[in-house]
């Protein structure tokens, strides 16, 4: 059976209706090349999500929430200086601004529990603490982003010195539904291509329902305690 | 749609190709929108109706572009511009942002919808206002001229 390149990408995207889908995912098992496209697809679509990820998190620029506010705006001479002083202290699109909520982690430890593995703390306080677009950038473990998974738990991507992985938050705390190694520091910023956290990337593109959450997301799921 | 403004922002920065151009972009679509609400119906998306606008207003300006003679910005202008500021970060940015300049709007703005904002391929066509197999093709180009570029590896 021909499979074309449409086809492909449709499968890949969860595109095709049933039957096609199966017809389709039948042939990829059974050649290698065409899930290798797959991979390349689903890898593509992980490193656009990452690339635009940090303008979600992003302070939206005030202009864009002013032009929302029906009545003028009068802004003071001062209060428009101030702000622009501001403004060139961070860059566009920072993502690491803010404080730190979680100064220092070590170590992460794992704990298995009744046959799967939880994240004790501190992996789990960070889980529990850390917002992805308020963070310390030179902190030795990073939150990538969050997601809800299909049944709608909240599911969280990190990345440290130590390891790497997916935990979702379940009855009995972070459940670990992926580990992958360590991610090296380079000068406080985690490259998102070529090392271990592209990978943690390409899975939670997988687990995940929908669009990663934005920080107003990130936020609310945190005072709900992920649940 | 003050919480769909950091999507929105999103999406013009890869529309436009350029994350102030994107911000501009997002503003001219937030100010129809308010001048336009009444043609919104109730019930359906507001996301697609705003991602409909901007994408329309996108395109309205670089026929105006066009016409005044005026070319885009150098390729390499614009490939600093990222986040943190770390520069082997902003290197990283560059040559994804780089990669997708190259692709043709409409094989931009599929690749956007689908991979980046997460819509299906009927939404998307609706945004675009094209057949569903046409967003489909025009995916499929314009992702593989991006695996061309950034390598297979990905």
């Amino acid at each position: 059976m021909s499979v074309t390149r449409e086809e492909l990408a449709a499968f890949a995207d969860g595109e095709l209706d049933a039957d096609r889908e199966r017809q389709v995912a039948a042939a990829v098992a059974a050649n290698p090349a065409l899930a290798e496209q797959i991979r390349a697809h689903r890898a593509l679509k992980a490193r656009l999500g990452a690339h635009f990820a940090p303008i979600l998190q992003a302070p939206v620029p005030e202009r864009l929430t002013a032009a929302l506010r029906s009545e003028p705006q009068v802004v003071s001479f001062a209060a428009a200086r101030a702000r622009k002083d501001r403004a060139r202290v961070l860059p566009r699109w920072s993502w690491v601004a803010g404080p730190a909520l979680v100064a220092s982690l070590v170590l992460a430890v794992v704990m298995p529990r009744g046959g799967a593995d939880y994240a004790e703390r501190p992996l789990s306080t960070a889980l529990d603490r850390q917002l992805a677009g308020s963070q310390d950038a030179a902190g030795p473990m990073r939150i990538l982003l969050s997601f809800r998974d299909d049944s709608g738990a909240y599911c969280r991507a990190f990345a440290g010195e130590a390891h790497s992985g997916i935990a979702c938050r379940d009855d009995a705390g972070w459940r670990l539904v992926f580990e992958g190694a360590g991610v090296p520091v380079q000068r406080g910023d985690y490259r998102m291509a070529g090392n271990p956290a592209a990978e943690v990337l390409e899975r939670a593109q997988a687990l995940a329902a929908g669009p990663a959450l934005d920080a107003a997301q990130e936020q609310a799921a945190r005072e709900r305690g992920w649940r | 749609m003050l919480a769909l403004l950091p999507r929105l922002r999103r999406f013009a920065a890869g529309l436009a190709r350029d994350p102030a151009d994107g911000d501009d972009l997002c503003q001219a679509a937030v100010v129809r929108a308010l001048d336009k609400r009444a043609l919104w119906q109730p019930g359906t998306r507001l996301d697609s109706w705003m991602y409909r606008m901007m994408r329309n207003i996108w395109i309205d300006e670089q026929r105006a572009r066009t016409r005044r003679g005026e070319t885009f910005v150098a390729e390499e202008a614009g490939a600093g511009v990222g986040a943190g500021g770390g520069q082997e970060e902003a290197v990283e940015l560059g040559v994804i942002d780089r990669a997708l300049r190259t692709l043709p709007d409409e094989q931009r703005e599929a690749v956007l919808l689908v991979m980046v904002e997460g819509y299906s391929y009927r939404e998307a066509a609706d945004i675009v206002g094209c057949p569903v197999g046409t967003l489909n093709s025009r995916l499929v180009r314009g992702r593989d001229a991006l695996l061309t570029r950034l390598g297979d590896g990905v």
